[in-house]
């Protein structure tokens, strides 16, 4: 069977799935059987409408909760990128550099808030602080390994035509060391998502963490599980997004 | 112009970031006219390598004395090309992308659509028209070969260096590939010829491209002898095959070439 064949099968596979999913969702939750308790667990068309009808807030909520993972995962996924490349490339300042970042990379951002919150005006600036380190050590980390990896070979073969340190760094060490730097920046996404929901429940007053936040205080379940829903799609999009870049960009190897 | 493109002078080379110093070369000592098709053999261990890496310029002499175009070596430079063994090119480019890289390190005034051209007109030179897309990983070892070469002469350096090009190929490719350098080298006309240094293990293929064969003996390497190959060029595989001089060359050769590994077991054992 080709490729395209398996490709449509497995979408029709996952849409019978969640249709699946949903029938015994709306089973349980209806009168007739009785299972859930509808107040928590209200059934899946009301939800749908409940989604629908928040459709404005819930997307000002998205614009919110992803400009800020923009922000901090950019900034902190170049800053580590040029660390990176300038330090790892050196086997001194590499050896040294992968100390020092192995302690500062353990340390999980999160207890850096204090200082966020002393030093930064605001919930967002904040909010791009802890993104910002949440992606800095697992990129950074992910360069060094990266340019580390590198085949000498092609190094040498660089050398050998003269190659100056700029074009050295960007067309050679980047590209060469980037399937592990994509590591880094698979784990800076992930960990960035989980800690910005969280900043928005417990501090915030945007985004889709705390849309969540606000409808249970209420007890208001329908949307608590739009929330549910709608982050998930939304964090599912931008990793296939970032998984199909990585594919595109790494194509060769 | 000099009377040699390249002068060695007593060349020493020891390896010290190994635990125990390691001596790999001793007082080698031989020129390379312009123009001349130079190969250099041995088994592994010799040093060949090493005298290869100094040449390019990515490793400095310990001792002695190693003059291109009259000049000491001073790191890699613009008037030498290489050819690694293998695994050289850069995966991530495509084909004509990794000769073009070549030619933008060496000619910066040239822009990137222009070296791109030229870079198909090499391939195609290489017998590749049609591979530039392709990434090293979607060619066989052989054509990847063909790449190197490209890349090596598009840039027009005087002097090429080859470190065992053909080394990993397959022995109906490495025929190919030493066929198409040797159409590529003497199709030049004699005074535009490039200076070669040709590392290989390989005594035939020695004979077959080059003007001139240094043996090295390992232990510390040094050269134990040098031939003059007495065969006219253009050289062609099979004409060569069936010529009895040729056949007693390399018969004479190997006499000297394996005999000395015969001596080294005794020692090593």
């Amino acid at each position: 069977m080709d490729s395209k064949r398996k490709r449509i099968r497995t979408a029709i596979d996952v849409c019978c799935v969640v249709l699946l999913v949903l029938i015994a969702w709306e089973l349980a939750s209806s009168d007739v059987f009785g299972v859930l308790p509808e107040k928590m667990f209200p059934p899946p068309a009301q939800v749908f409408f409940q989604m629908v009808h928040d459709a404005a807030k819930i997307g000002v909520g998205i614009a919110s909760s992803l400009s800020i993972v923009f922000q901090g995962f950019v900034l902190g996924g170049l800053c580590a990128l040029a660390v990176g490349l300038l330090l790892g490339f050196n086997a001194r300042t590499s050896a040294c550099t992968e100390k020092v970042v192995s302690f500062l990379a353990a340390i999980p951002p999160v207890v850096y808030i204090p200082y966020g919150i002393a030093l930064l005006p605001t919930f967002r600036s904040c909010s791009v602080m802890v993104i910002f380190l949440a992606t800095f050590w697992p990129v950074l980390t992910g360069t060094l390994a990266g340019v580390k990896s590198l085949d000498k070979r092609a190094i040498d073969s660089a050398r050998v035509m003269n190659t100056g340190t700029a074009s050295m760094l960007l067309r050679v060490v980047l590209p060469g060391a980037l399937p592990l730097i994509f590591n880094g920046f698979n784990i800076g996404l992930t960990l960035s998502f989980i800690l910005l929901t969280s900043a928005e429940m417990i501090g915030g007053n945007t985004g889709m963490g705390f849309y969540v936040k606000y409808y249970s205080d209420f007890g208001d379940y329908t949307r608590i599980l739009v929330g549910i829903i709608v982050i998930g799609v939304v964090i599912t999009i931008i990793s296939t997004l970032f998984a199909a870049l990585q594919k595109r960009l790494t194509r060769w190897s | 112009m000099t009377s040699s493109a390249i002068e060695i002078r007593n060349l020493g080379v020891v390896y010290k970031d190994r635990g125990a110093p390691f001596r790999a070369l001793d007082k080698v000592s031989f020129t390379v006219k312009p123009g001349e098709f130079v190969s250099v053999i041995g088994a592994s261990g010799c040093g060949k390598s090493t005298l290869l890496s100094v040449l390019e310029g990515l490793l400095a002499p310990t001792e002695g004395e190693v003059l291109i175009g009259g000049k000491p070596i001073s790191g890699p430079g613009r008037d030498r090309s290489v050819v690694f063994q293998q695994y050289s090119l850069f995966p991530w480019m495509s084909a004509r992308a990794n000769v073009a890289f070549a030619l933008e390190q060496a000619k910066k005034s040239l822009k990137r659509r222009e070296c791109l051209e030229l870079a198909d007109k090499m391939l195609a030179r290489v017998g590749l028209e049609g591979f530039g897309r392709r990434f090293p990983k979607e060619l066989s070892g052989g054509q990847q070969q063909r790449v190197a070469i490209a890349r090596a002469l598009v840039v027009d350096a005087p002097i090429l260096l080859m470190d065992e090009p053909f080394g990993a190929i397959d022995a109906k490719n490495r025929c190919l590939l030493q066929e198409l350098l040797l159409e590529l080298w003497e199709g030049e006309p004699d005074c535009e010829r490039k200076t070669v240094v040709f590392i290989t293990h390989d005594l035939e293929e020695a004979i077959l491209l080059s003007d001139r064969i240094l043996m090295l003996r390992p232990n510390p390497g040094h050269v134990h002898a040098e031939f003059q190959v007495p065969f006219e060029r253009p050289r062609h595989r099979l004409e060569l095959l069936r010529n009895p001089e040729y056949q007693q060359f390399v018969s004479d050769l190997s006499d000297i070439f394996f005999e000395l590994d015969y001596q080294e077991v005794p020692a090593n054992g």
